[in-house]
């Protein structure tokens, strides 16, 4: 049996090793427009110089070596023949698969904006190139403007401070991290950036690039006609998997591509798995898709159940950690517990006895339950305490091997 | 693999677990301190709704959560023993392993935020689990599983 795998990020490389845990003779290819294996989680890190390209690796050196995978790296695929069920690349060649698996990620989607297409010195942050163009041009750049305040809007000015830079960040939403967190949880990360050098401007939106005589950008107009100059603006308003490529293939696409509950794709013998399939964005659903995808095709029908996925995260800007879980905006009928202290701010939403959403920033110690609790709608009825107390502990229970169970 | 199993019924909840396995990872340097917050026990004893102790110690689980949440390849099954192998120096601080573990048993490390406290089974002591040996109550044992 031969697996061809296109896409060498957390889906791909998450397959690749799951089909070689099961199959040690069957043959896998991995094909990646990517030069390397590195975690996009971690780019401002290789923007602030913290990191090299190697130490953005989440696979050992020897990984292909070791588990007999055959990688062709910087080659990237430009079609899928799934009658003669071989990919074509853009490079001239052909790979032939008996199961292939399309893990091709996302790509930053740009916003329709006056003056934006084809102006110099405009970036989104997805991609190694993208990393290494916004180092690059950092070094000189005076005046660096980021356009939304996601997570990846901040991670690209946390990297960029940590080269000096000042950037102002431009936001719609009311509060920076909007998706992820309360207006009070993004406000200590807003104060700690404000403080490292950062500006904001909220509820505020670019309606218009300026360039110079040689096409490169110049400064950016907000929507309310104040201008700001800008010599480097990086783009974080969103993502959109990446299927461009495959509407040549005649497989099913909607936003992402239509898999069904073992991830198959329309055409036969061909699979999806990671943001491509736009069921999520985060690096856990990948890996976790690409395991379900590669079992599959295995021939061991595994079906994947995480369709609709709470909102979760984590992060840590500047020590201060934080998980957001859920729906953390209560609506009507939702009960709301909150606690705070100097450091911490703890929020969670509950429903008729079950938590939906919770915030806990400054300490997040043991508290992995809360996603458990949330993501099977766990009820904490029965438990006579006060939510903050709830955990594992009352649902406690050891299988024979020795692994924890819950119990409720 | 070797795993840690646990008899709640005979955790007395002294805690002498947590303190050996504060001393088995005692950073270079830095001396004994019940204090310290450079001192962290990877265990911790729970109480439950019916104020039964509930040890808690990382299962180094068959399919582990941690693992299948890490994005920077800090987290790793070592395929001889079988344990979860937390690797400090590759880690980028991402704290999703801490959100992963459905039991809740990572935590970031307490003096820096930005390292997690992982059982490591001991492995710079002979693999050979510290707390194990100092529970007074036999409430923990290594068992081949
Ligand atoms: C700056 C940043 C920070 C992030 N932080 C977090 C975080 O803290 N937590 C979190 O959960 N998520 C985070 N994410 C999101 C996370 O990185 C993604 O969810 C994850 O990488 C998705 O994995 P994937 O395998 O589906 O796709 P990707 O990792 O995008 O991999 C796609 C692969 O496909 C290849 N490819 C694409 N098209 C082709 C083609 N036509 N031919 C050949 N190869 C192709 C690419 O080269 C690449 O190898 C972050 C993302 C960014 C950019």
């Amino acid at each position: 049996m031969k697996h061809v795998i296109i896409g060498a990020g957390a889906a791909g490389i998450t397959a690749a090793k799951t089909i070689r845990e099961r199959h040690i003779n069957d043959e896998i290819v991995i094909i990646s427009t990517d030069e390397a294996v590195y975690s996009r989680c971690m780019l401002h890190h290789y923007i602030s110089g913290q990191r090299s390209l190697q130490a953005l690796s989440f696979v050992t050196d020897d990984f292909f070596k070791d588990n007999n995978i055959k990688w062709l790296s910087n080659v990237t695929v430009a079609h899928i023949d799934t009658k003669g069920r071989q990919v074509v690349l853009e490079c001239g060649g052909y790979e032939s698969y008996d199961r292939l698996l399309i893990a091709t990620g996302a790509q930053s989607a740009f916003p329709d904006i006056k003056g934006l297409s084809g102006t110099l010195g405009v970036f989104g942050l997805r991609d190694l190139p993208d990393a290494r163009a916004i180092a690059e041009k950092a070094v000189k750049a005076e005046h660096v403007v980021i356009l939304g305040a996601g997570l990846v809007g901040m991670d690209a000015a946390y990297g960029l401070l940590a080269l000096g830079k000042k950037p102002v960040v431009v936001e719609m939403a009311k509060n920076i991290l909007s998706v992820n967190l309360d207006s009070m949880a993004a406000a200590a990360y807003q104060e700690q950036f404000e403080q490292a050098g950062a500006s904001f401007k909220l509820e505020a939106k670019i309606c218009e690039v300026l360039s110079d005589a040689r096409g490169a950008i110049s400064s950016v107009e907000l929507s309310d006609g104040e201008q700001l100059p800008c010599d480097l603006l990086i783009i974080a308003t969103s993502i959109r998997p990446n299927v461009k490529w495959l509407e040549s293939s005649g497989i099913s696409l909607e936003r992402g591509v239509v898999v069904d509950k073992y991830l198959t794709t329309s055409a036969e013998g061909v699979y999806a798995a990671g943001d491509v399939t736009g069921i999520s964005g985060t690096w856990p659903d990948a890996m976790s898709q690409g395991e379900t995808a590669a079992m599959n095709m295995c021939g061991c029908a595994v079906a994947y159940s995480d369709f609709i996925p709470p909102m979760k995260c984590t992060m840590s800007f500047f020590g201060i950690p934080t998980l957001s879980v859920g729906r953390f905006i209560a609506s009507d009928g939702d009960e709301v517990t909150l606690r705070m202290s100097k450091d911490r701010y703890e929020k969670v939403v509950m429903r008729d006895d079950i938590p939906v959403g919770v915030i806990l920033q400054g300490d997040i110690s043991r508290s992995g339950y809360w996603q458990y609790l949330i993501k099977n709608q766990v009820s904490t009825a029965g438990i006579q305490k006060p939510i903050w107390k709830v955990s594992f502990a009352d649902a406690y229970s050891i299988e024979s091997n020795g692994e924890y169970k819950w119990v409720l | 693999m070797k795993r840690i199993m646990i008899e709640t019924e005979k955790c007395k909840g002294c805690k002498n677990c947590a303190i050996a396995c504060m001393k088995a990872h005692m950073p270079d340097g830095v001396p004994f301190s019940l204090t310290d917050t450079r001192l962290e026990a990877r265990n911790v004893i729970l109480l439950d709704k019916d104020k039964q102790y509930r040890p808690l110690f990382c299962r180094h689980c068959d399919n582990p959560s941690c693992i299948k949440s890490c994005m920077s390849g800090a987290m790793t099954k070592d395929s001889a023993t079988g344990h979860v192998y937390y690797d400090p120096k590759q880690c980028a601080g991402c704290f999703m392993c801490v959100m992963s573990c459905p039991f809740g048993v990572l935590k970031p490390d307490r003096a820096t935020k930005t390292t997690v406290i992982k059982c490591d089974f001991c492995k710079d002591h002979g693999s050979e689990p510290s707390c194990v040996k100092q529970c007074i109550n036999q409430a923990i044992h290594v068992e081949e599983v």
